[in-house]
């Protein structure tokens, strides 16, 4: 999903933050909702727990170290058998996860089995069955009415057991999820608080979960405004895990805009219908590169007509288009019919993947990757490198941005950046590269990290690295590195040299 | 100040640096002034031998300005009036000196004595607001009756000079310093580099604080560029590059400092002239760049050589030479203070490590030849508004719309184009015409939010500038026109019919003066 592309005219807001959270379970006595058993605090309170994560946040300045240690709290529930259901930013980068239950001394050792970073959902294990004893699974509801009354559980900032508040329903929208910073689904706000530690708590109606609090505003920009994740996200995420492995949202990977203007619409060759979708640009790596041309008219989407603003309408409502390809798959499929040239045509298109290219969401549970050689420190552009290290070369910022449309990943998939200098006599003169893009080591051109480590590992005297821009190129001895390698991994304490794989833990 | 290195590098490069804009003059004005400045010579050698504060007061005028700059976000209005005031220097010739920064988009320009007795309006004759000078003309020659003009001196570093503001009573009031350095830095206009004094001063604050002239011994060492007050640190604009603006301005039309076309970068790090096979202790600076059909480029440099020597000095790894006043300075000061438009400069190169001769016919690179002009003055935007999307050339002056961090906040595929414009070999002939804003109206239902998008093409014919438009549009398909955008989204279509007839209900319900300038 890239939804600051797929929907430009929902700007991704800023300020907006997942709640994490620090606190303990507390017994409030309300009887909130009719007489369904689950309604019962007493009930519900047995199959929540506190959710304690000692994390370690990876160190992108220096890639080298394990990264600072962190705690957290958040909240979970029991979701099914032997399953406990939270939000992924709850349980993000653990290190070690502590479950604790209300009226019950023991901390219970918990692991996360599946994480879906892009719709911020996570499962967890349990080591010991017995925390199991005597919790009750909640149900999963459908969409509550707007205005429609909920109750928030949770363990919240404020106060160490478990809190309980109220509101209602006050809308239901696509919206950005704030965990990995690029991904929007559907989401309902409600007016009852939230605070930091209700994350991955359950809202209740009527006895059955109808949402996971997981974001809301930070400081003082709104007033009442929590959102929760609700049950067709939450139920994707089940169906999606099923089979043992998450195979995160299929996007669609193209952008639209609207065919509200008359002339268009005469343009186009569409009728006086106010349907159909002006196709603005397709990402050659999504699953519609092939099958959607730029300039196609999209006018039904798996048999649902698409109107003028992009919208289709789904159980009474009308969403984004978007919505349908959020509810499919991996291995499913999505039939369009398209107005292409003035002319009808129908295609179908294979949900063969999820959008390859992550580097603009926000990543977790993953290393950094680096290439240090000679004291010069290669490192993929990504969000997170852009949130560790200020960096002044607008170009990055224009690669950043740009990256999926101008489809720089064409010739980039991974954007080298020369992102520091271990100051050392054989550097002292390259300060002028630091912050380049490397377009080519020896002439080879660089497409990924591991272009870099290979062309570095060749015989060669000179390593002549060019950069983008009409710079000069750098130039490094194999003799001077050679010499200064063991000084230079003594003097600043490196580890290793370099990490190629994401996934190394 | 991390990204110097970089700057640096750039001193040569026509492609960021070699712009300037000069007003040019017209024949008449040439002939008078030239006619005017032999006499007033002989009567100004006299009164400068006397060193006293009367005469310096003679020859300082206050210049009181009132500036309206276009508002490159609503391009046919023009920003509110400021006012500026500085100081001007009579200089011999009947002419009066002040930075052009001074005079930029003025509406109004006055010249007042010290005194305040003496009142006259006044226009610029010249200006050149890349080397950010300007001379001034009063409206009648009567007001140099009594102000017969400084002459000029070569200020070293370890001079004291002084700084003459005035007080309110028309006083002068002189604060001095010593100068401490002089180099080759940026001026205001990003892009360009020239030679900078600088001394060490604590300078009060008086109503006049631009343009303040310099004095060493009762003669003209240079004009304030800026002062920082937290530093006390002042740089001028030095006589050299003074008197090679006075030289050009005598000339129609005005040429202004020449450039060779071309960047280099340093070449300091032994392991680089190891790989360029540059052994023992030689200079030499590697091009890197070549501005097409440039002058560089027509003297048969090319990338990759290595510039030993211009004009027979030699050039050290850093991009210096010894120049006989100031001691180790960028060659950029060489090439374009000391040579004028059209001169050939000889230069020694070494190409795959064997020397080469060559010659270069230095040239100023107009900022009309940029694809992004790096600065618009004086000259109101051009703009053109179809059935109410807002057509405007792509600009510096129209990014820097977005502010002071406009490199930031500006939208940043247009920042990249204005960034990298000197990265491709392509000798720049066109503009980006850029979508800017729509102002709503019948035709433009559901392309309200479209903004600061490039515009490729209109039905089908290719738009490479403002001009192009109203040929294009003159053959709608089916009475639609087609207009291609450069992202998203790819196309839109507007009524032929409908564009012409909502003219007039935009003019009237925006107060628009006019759908579009085209000049």
């Amino acid at each position: 999903m890239q939804p600051r592309w797929l929907l430009p005219l929902r700007p991704v807001h800023s300020r907006l933050r997942p709640f994490l959270c620090f606190l303990l379970l507390g017994l409030v006595q309300f009887s909130l909702t009719p007489l369904v058993r689950a309604a019962d605090p007493n009930v519900v309170r047995k199959s929540l727990a506190r959710i304690s994560n000692t994390s370690q946040e990876p160190n992108y300045r220096q890639p080298w170290l394990p990264g600072v240690t962190m705690s957290s709290s958040g909240t979970g529930w029991v979701v099914s058998k032997n399953r406990i259901l939270t939000n992924a930013h709850v349980v993000s980068n653990a290190r070690f996860l502590t479950l604790e239950k209300e009226r019950d001394p023991k901390k219970y050792i918990a692991e996360v089995e599946h994480i879906a970073h892009d719709c911020d959902l996570a499962i967890l294990k349990v080591q010991d069955p017995a925390f199991f004893t005597g919790t009750i699974p909640l149900d999963l509801g459908g969409i509550p009415e707007i205005e429609t009354e909920v109750s928030v559980y949770g363990y919240p900032i404020g106060g160490d057991r478990l809190s309980v508040t109220r509101g209602v329903v006050s809308r239901v929208d696509f919206r950005p999820y704030a965990h990995s910073g690029i991904d929007s689904h559907l989401t309902i706000q409600i007016d009852a608080a939230i605070n930091p530690g209700n994350s991955g708590g359950p809202v209740l109606q009527k006895g059955k979960v109808v949402g996971v609090a997981f974001q809301g505003f930070s400081g003082d920009v709104a007033q009442n405004v929590g959102y929760m994740i609700p049950t067709p996200v939450i139920r994707r995420f089940l169906t999606d895990i099923a089979d043992g492995t998450y195979d995160r949202y299929m996007d669609l990977s193209l952008t639209t805009f609207n065919t509200l203007n008359p002339a268009l619409r005469a343009g186009l060759g569409l009728p006086n219908n106010d349907l159909g979708v002006l196709v603005s640009s397709v990402a050659s790596a999504g699953v519609c590169s092939g099958y959607v041309l730029p300039g196609d008219v999209i006018l039904a989407v798996d048999g649902l007509a698409v109107a003028s603003d992009g919208t289709v309408e789904i159980e009474n409502e009308r969403i984004q288009m978007a919505e349908v390809a959020e509810r499919k798959f991996r291995g499913d499929s999505i039939k369009m019919r398209l107005l292409r040239d003035h002319k009808e045509l129908e295609t179908t298109i294979p949900l063969s993947n999820a959008w390859p290219f992550p580097m603009q969401a926000n990543q977790f549970d993953v290393q950094p990757t680096y290439v240090l050689f000679g004291g010069l420190l290669f490192q993929p552009l990504s969000r997170n490198l852009l949130s560790s290290v200020q960096f002044q070369n607008p170009r990055l910022n224009y690669f950043f941005e740009a990256f999926v449309p101008k489809e720089i990943y064409k010739e980039h998939p991974e954007v080298i950046v020369l992102s520091n200098i271990l100051a050392d006599p054989i550097n002292t003169y390259l300060n002028e590269f630091k912050e380049g893009v490397v377009e080519e080591i020896n002439s080879t051109p660089v497409r990924t990290l591991k272009d870099v480590s290979e062309a570095f590992s060749k015989p060669v005297d000179f390593y002549v690295v060019k950069f983008i821009g009409n710079g000069r190129p750098l130039v490094l001895e194999r003799a001077a590195v050679e010499s200064a390698r063991e000084r230079i991994r003594t003097r600043y304490g490196l580890q290793r040299e370099q990490n190629l794989e994401a996934n190394s833990r | 100040m991390r990204a110097t290195p970089f700057f640096a590098a750039l001193l040569l490069s026509a492609t960021t640096l070699c712009i300037a804009h000069g007003a040019p003059l017209p024949d008449t004005t040439t002939a008078v002034s030239t006619a005017v400045s032999t006499t007033a010579t002989a009567t100004a050698g006299a009164a400068v031998a006397t060193d006293s504060r009367a005469d310096f007061l003679k020859n300082i005028v206050r210049v009181a300005v009132t500036a309206q700059p276009y508002d490159f976000a609503r391009p046919w209005s023009k920003r509110a009036p400021t006012s500026r005031r500085a100081l001007g220097t009579v200089l011999e010739g009947n002419r009066i000196l002040v930075t052009a920064e001074v005079v930029a988009n003025a509406t109004y320009i006055e010249l007042e004595s010290p005194d305040g007795e003496q009142k006259q309006p006044a226009r610029v004759e010249c200006v050149d607001y890349e080397a950010d000078l300007a001379l001034l003309k009063p409206e009648s020659d009567d007001f140099f009756k009594t102000r017969p003009g400084v002459r000029f001196v070569t200020p070293q570093v370890g001079d004291s000079l002084s700084i003459l503001q005035l007080e309110a009573n028309g006083n002068p009031l002189f604060s001095k310093g010593p100068m401490t350095t002089a180099e080759v830095v940026r001026y205001p206009i990003d892009d360009s580099s020239f030679l900078v004094g600088r001394l060490n001063v604590p300078l009060q604050i008086r109503e006049s604080t631009q343009s303040l002239p310099l004095f060493k011994e009762g003669k003209l060492a240079g004009v304030m560029l800026r002062y920082d007050a937290q530093s006390s640190l002042l740089d001028f604009i030095p006589a050299a590059v003074v008197e090679h603006f006075l030289k050009d301005a005598l000339k129609t039309p005005y040429e202004g400092f020449p450039r060779m076309g071309c960047s280099f970068s340093v070449t300091r790090d032994p392991q680089l002239r190891r790989y360029l096979g540059l052994n023992g202790n030689n200079g030499g600076v590697l091009i890197t760049q070549m501005l097409k059909d440039g002058p560089a480029e027509k003297g048969g440099l090319r990338k990759g050589d290595v510039l030993l020597e211009i004009a027979g000095n030699p050039i050290d790894s850093d991009g210096n030479y010894r120049d006989e006043t100031y001691g180790r300075i960028s060659l950029g000061h060489l090439v374009c203070t000391k040579n004028f438009e059209g001169e050939k400069v000889k230069v020694r190169l070494l190409r795959e490590g064997k020397p080469v001769e060559a010659e270069v016919p230095v040239a100023r690179r107009h900022p009309e030849k940029y694809l992004s002009e790096p600065y618009i003055i004086d000259r109101a935007p051009n703009y053109y508004v179809l059935g109410g999307l807002i057509l405007q050339e792509l600009s510096r002056q129209y990014l820097k719309e977005f502010g002071a961090d406009w490199a930031r906040k500006a939208p940043l595929d247009l920042v990249n184009i204005d960034r990298t414009q000197g990265e491709t070999d392509q000798e720049a002939r066109q503009r980006v015409v850029v979508l800017s804003r729509v102002l709503p109206s019948d035709v433009t239902v559901g392309y309200e939010d479209l903004r600061h998008l490039v515009l490729k093409a209109i039905n089908g014919r290719a738009i490479n500038g403002l001009s192009d438009v109203p040929a294009a549009l003159s053959k709608p398909e089916g009475g639609v026109h087609r207009v291609e955008l450069q992202g998203d989204p790819s196309v839109i279509f507007l009524d032929a019919k409908a564009v012409e007839a909502v003219g007039p209900s935009l003019l009237r319900s925006y107060g628009l003066p006019a759908l579009s300038r085209l000049q």
